[in-house]
């Protein structure tokens, strides 16, 4: 009883807590980095160096007036950023972020909330709903920007769906099973991580996990100087800030998703060498985390350093590249693991 | 004319492969890298660090008083008055004793243009144009009397 309703609870709650404290650090972060990259310091008046500046957003955009623009359809304008937040905390469920596991008043808790058989399924599944919250947040607003927006969105997050649907299968055929924990586990038995086995499948996933969170360089569909601001232009306020949450978690799942499948999990480098075993002494959460604050800091070099695709340009990458290159990977790594058995 | 620049064709192998390794795009990448030195910005925090312009700015006005014994160095000649050419200035004097003494001196910086004619005109060193470029208020007390003009500029000083 306690291990199936207390446990979850309280480990739903430190992690929905622990990403909500990211997010808002992730816009500090990356407010600052690109500053860095671009000869200049970014926020520094509130609080040392800036550091209280998300708390400062926070309360700003909670006490911003809510605008309902005028013909739009208030039920669903309020349900849009509901609909793409809640898949984007969702999917953390199935995020492994350690596999050690200690035990609290004789009850066993492990450091992931709950191991699923067909967890890349579940995260691939609740992923494409976050694409239903974009449309219906652009078609409420009645408005011509954010209904171009969200469809070029929409549609741009389809289609490298796909490509990422594949790079995921290449990983697949090693493991022989979609249970996250087993995933990392099957790196940890082959002694090498997964970006090194498969480096097209990592570079695909890298690019479809860019596309699919709308960032630089295929954020078209939300840049500020060509869409006005693509699908959350008429939101103000608290649902801005629902939408800007979704986008940041969105990003902090694909790099911890990333990290799952490519780059070995909790795992220290090359888990599996005698001779590196002092790298074993730190624990398998601070793998994860400094594995998946690279990606983010990934992110935001992207962001820094591309100007963004046109989107023509960003569909026929999507659509005539990454798909072919995708499934001649697949194929090829079910051809040699047949014949290299 | 003549072309700037000369077309060498390169290999169709070597433009593929930097294409497929997005060799570009990392030499991109290490550029924006190496950028990030935030202990060499010289960016200024502005409340704190002002910045340093030149003697010569002529920002607002100041009527400078003798540091010995307090007085006025103003001998209310009004020449100011008829060297602005925006009329900003108005000089009031009295006959004390055969010499003109000032008595109120108003400055209008709402329509001032800080061409410095008044502070060249002037033959003491009573008028003067300072520093001061903070001159944004909140009310529109333009009209600068005899008093605010004698404090000079107050600086706020900010600690963070």
């Amino acid at each position: 009883m306690v291990e199936y309703f207390v446990i979850p609870a309280v480990q739903i709650v430190v992690v929905f807590l622990a990403v909500s404290v990211m997010v808002a650090y992730m816009t500090y972060l990356e407010r600052k980095v690109v500053a860095f990259m671009q000869a200049r310091l970014g926020p520094m008046r509130v609080g040392y160096w800036g550091l209280l500046q998300p708390i400062a957003d926070a309360v700003k955009l909670m006490i911003k007036e809510d605008i309902i623009p005028a013909g739009a359809d208030k039920l669903i304008f309020t349900l849009g950023p509901v609909i793409t937040l809640i898949p984007a905390f969702a999917v953390f469920s199935v995020i492994p972020f350690s596999g050690s596991q200690f035990s609290v008043f004789g009850y066993k808790v492990h450091l992931y909330i709950t191991d699923v058989n067909v967890g890349i399924l579940f995260i691939l599944a609740l992923s494409s709903i976050g694409v239903l919250g974009i449309i219906l947040g652009g078609w409420s607003s009645n408005s011509k920007y954010p209904l171009l927006g969200s469809l070029r969105s929409a549609a741009q997050m389809v289609s490298y769906e796909v490509a990422m649907g594949f790079s995921v299968v290449s990983v697949l055929l090693y493991t022989h099973t979609l249970s996250m924990v087993q995933i990392v586990e099957a790196q940890k038995n082959m002694g090498w991580w997964f970006a090194v086995i498969q480096p097209i499948g990592f570079i695909i996933y890298l690019i479809c996990g860019v596309a699919e969170t709308n960032r630089a360089p295929f954020d078209l569909p939300e840049a500020e100087s060509e869409l006005v601001a693509g699908f959350h232009t008429e939101y103000s306020g608290f649902r801005f800030a629902l939408y800007f949450l979704a986008e940041y978690a969105n990003m902090i799942l694909i790099s911890s998703i990333a990290v799952t499948l490519f780059w070995g999990g909790w795992l220290a480098p090359f888990p599996n060498v005698k001779a590196l075993a002092f790298l074993q002494v730190i624990p398998g959460l601070i793998w994860f985390l400094l594995k998946v604050y690279f990606f983010l800091y990934l992110y935001i070099w992207l962001r820094a350093t591309l100007p963004r695709f046109r989107y023509d340009q960003l569909m026929r990458v999507g659509w005539k590249f990454l798909i072919p290159v995708a499934m001649a990977n697949v194929i090829l790594t079910a051809v040699l693991r047949l014949y290299l058995k | 004319m003549y072309r700037l620049t000369t077309f060498r064709p390169k290999s169709f192998f070597a433009e593929f492969f930097k294409s497929l390794f997005f060799v570009d795009l990392i030499k991109g990448l290490i550029v924006t890298f190496y950028y990030q030195k935030p202990s060499e910005n010289i960016t200024e925090q502005y409340p704190k660090e002002r910045p340093r312009v030149a003697e010569r700015f002529r920002g607002a006005p100041r009527l400078n008083k003798d540091p010995e014994t307090g007085e006025t160095l103003c001998i209310a000649c009004k020449l100011c008055q008829l060297a602005c050419p925006i009329d900003c200035i108005e000089v009031g004097s009295e006959k004390v004793e055969k010499k003109n003494v000032l008595t109120t001196f108003t400055y209008d910086i709402g329509h001032c243009m800080y061409c410095g004619l008044c502070e060249d005109a002037c033959p003491t060193p009573a008028l003067e144009l300072t520093q001061d470029f903070e001159l944004a208020s909140y009310n529109r007390d333009f009209i600068w009397d005899r008093t605010r003009l004698e404090n000079g500029p107050e600086i706020v000083k900010y600690k963070k």
